[in-house]
């Protein structure tokens, strides 16, 4: 099928031209927002084409799978897909009225398209080596946005996050060369058949292996002991861009994780891996949260609870080590990474008009929104009761499925350990709504004008409310999406074609 | 040969570890730098090699002699290409931090 090709190649077009339109910011911000809608709509058909009419693939460069580059279509690609990209185009509406000219100089909105280009390619891809290539351009990427306008704090914030990225990016390829060393392939579904028949040294030098994967994609997640890197680079990204890198970034690493780990690596004694994700997963939100509690900025606050919350994705990637609760807890993470991607790029997209309502950062010199902003209070607080996990939002059910898969393999620690999250989330979001929103403040009116910002966020908003009241069709999906990947025989099948014996 | 390949990558892999760790950013360029060399070379032992295998073209060979594995010397150009750019952006990047800043050590940066 050959438009597969097109959530890599539209954007990838897009770029270009909008660097030749650099100086027209007028014809950039219609091209941006219109190449961003057509590709939206593109990946929902194909999300409902593959979803009746299963895995759809590619293969470029004139030879077949699996030497040829697979592109590949299942159910969690086409999620990732539409969550990428309706994200995407809601930040570039959100960005036409908050980014600066000098921004746009310096191109941004190429830049953002870079961004795009290379997370739609690793999540269509169907090959190991070029998931690297779309990590790496996805990163090159970011490293434009967050530096973008370069102010002091954005070149020095952007320089650690690119020492530490392009350290994960080397093991990245020592991982996929010692991949191919043992495996013999690198193709996701050659590998996935052929390292469930290893057996004795093969299978534990194989796993031995993909412990250097993991630490490359935990990097990228951000999950413990590896997230350092984040509370410090993502405030700095430029409001609105933030809700994009925030939203999806990381879960490129939390679905990298369930795409190698659960439908990749089933050599003997792969739950190893898992458990270790189960375990780390625990600390992660935990941490997290910690550390969301005892921080004074916004966007701080936000970043950290991003740590926490790419806990509860990873704790239901380690659960899939119980075979018996797999595929619920799979979907439980699927579902969750649906949900957390609209709540979080909200909640960034809502932290950029308060910025502007009330003309600072600082959390303790904020106050008096609510009167100043009624409208950015209703959207705060659902998105913020939604993160928290409180009923009626997708929130809730996120964590309700996850914890039923959790509490069905009996592991009783990291549940309580994600209640207790839970709760101080909750706490965290009030301290926010309670020195944002309550207290009266020294501005008689908005500092900025702020309410187009609102449309944008209104629709991620309504998102969350709309997957909370009707959970039943996107919990079918991903429950499907979780069978595509615990049982690979229909992907092996799609991409490799019939069982050659 | 590939002991003494595993040792030099060792060794590289090693070096670039304790020059990341240094406090100053242009150590870590080169230790990036010494990284992605370590992970060249550690790609062309995995695709394994001998003297007397040929380039993998089709038909240049008679069918005796085996041919080399066209893939990881792929791959290696691939991360040659992309590091070359990373690495690029690594110096400029900290170029301008010490324009900012006055210093290259991550500790003094605030």
């Amino acid at each position: 099928m050959r438009v597969l090709i097109l959530p890599v190649l539209v954007p990838f077009l897009t770029a270009i031209l909008l660097a030749l339109l650099t100086g027209k910011p007028a014809a950039q911000k219609a091209l941006a927002v219109a190449s961003g809608i057509g590709l939206t709509a593109f990946v929902f058909w194909l999300l409902r084409l593959v979803d009746q009419q299963g895995i759809q693939t590619m293969v470029v460069g004139g030879w077949e799978a699996p030497w040829g580059v697979a592109f590949v279509a299942d159910r969690l690609a086409c999620i990732m897909l539409c969550l990428s990209m309706t994200v995407g185009t809601l930040v570039t509406i959100y960005t036409i009225w908050t980014v600066e000219p000098r921004q746009q100089e310096y191109f941004f909105y190429p830049l953002l398209q870079v961004l795009l280009l290379g997370v739609n390619w690793s999540f269509i891809t169907g090959d190991l080596f070029n998931l690297f290539v779309g990590y790496e351009v996805m990163l090159l990427g970011s490293y434009g946005v967050m530096m973008v306008g370069a102010t002091k704090a954005q070149v020095r914030e952007t320089m650690r996050y690119l020492a530490i990225n392009s350290i994960g990016s080397t093991l990245f390829v020592v991982g996929c060369g010692l991949v191919y060393t043992t495996v013999g392939t690198l193709n996701l579904a050659d590998l996935s058949e052929r390292t469930a028949r290893l057996g004795g040294e093969q299978a534990a030098l194989v796993t031995a292996v993909s412990m250097l994967l993991l630490v490359v994609f935990a990097l990228k997640a951000g999950t413990f002991p590896l997230f350092s890197w984040l509370p410090d680079s993502y405030p700095v990204v430029p409001v609105g861009v933030s809700g994009y890198v925030a939203g999806v970034l990381t879960k490129v690493g939390v679905y990298s994780l369930l795409r190698v780990f659960v439908l990749v690596f089933r050599q003997p004694g792969h739950e190893l891996a898992l458990q270790v994700i189960l375990v780390l997963s625990g600390f992660t939100m935990l941490l997290g949260v910690l550390g969301a509690m005892c921080q004074w900025d916004v966007r701080r606050i936000l970043s950290w609870h991003i740590i926490s919350q790419v806990g509860y994705m990873v704790m239901g990637v380690g659960l899939a080590s119980n075979a018996s609760v797999a595929t619920a807890a799979i979907a439980a993470t699927i579902f969750y990474v649906m949900h957390h991607i609209i709540v979080k790029s909200s909640l960034f997209l809502i932290g950029g008009i308060v910025e502007r309502v009330s003309g600072t950062q600082e959390l303790k010199r904020m106050g008096g929104v609510l009167d100043l902003a009624p409208g950015v209070a209703g959207l705060f607080l659902v998105s913020a009761m939604s993160l928290a996990g409180m009923p009626p939002f997708s929130g809730f059910l996120s964590k309700l499925v996850l914890l039923r898969a959790g509490l069905g393999g009996g592991h009783y620690v990291v549940v309580g350990i994600s209640l207790v999250t839970s709760f101080l989330t909750l706490y965290s979001m009030g301290k926010i709504w309670t020195y944002v929103f309550w207290g009266r403040s020294e501005l008689a009116a908005p500092a900025a004008p702020y309410r187009a910002l609102m449309v944008p966020t209104a629709v991620l908003v309504a998102m969350t409310i709309g997957i909370g009241f009707a959970a039943q069709p996107f919990l079918r999906l991903a429950a499907d999406a979780a069978t595509d990947i615990t049982d690979p025989r229909a992907y092996v099948t799609a991409v490799l074609g019939e069982p050659r014996r | 040969m590939e002991l003494v390949m595993a040792a030099v990558i060792g060794v590289m892999f090693a070096a670039g570890t304790s020059m990341i760790l240094r406090p100053s950013l242009i150590w870590v360029v080169m230790g990036f730098g010494m990284y992605s060399n370590a992970t060249n070379l550690l790609l062309i032992v995995c695709g394994g090699y001998a003297p007397d295998w040929d380039a993998p073209f089709v038909g240049t060979s008679a069918a005796q002699t085996p041919l080399m594995d066209p893939l990881p010397p792929d791959i290696i150009l691939t991360a040659i290409v992309i590091s070359f750019a990373v690495g690029a952006l690594l110096l400029t990047l900290s170029y301008c931090v010490y324009l900012d800043h006055g210093t290259d050590d991550p500790e003094g940066l605030t």
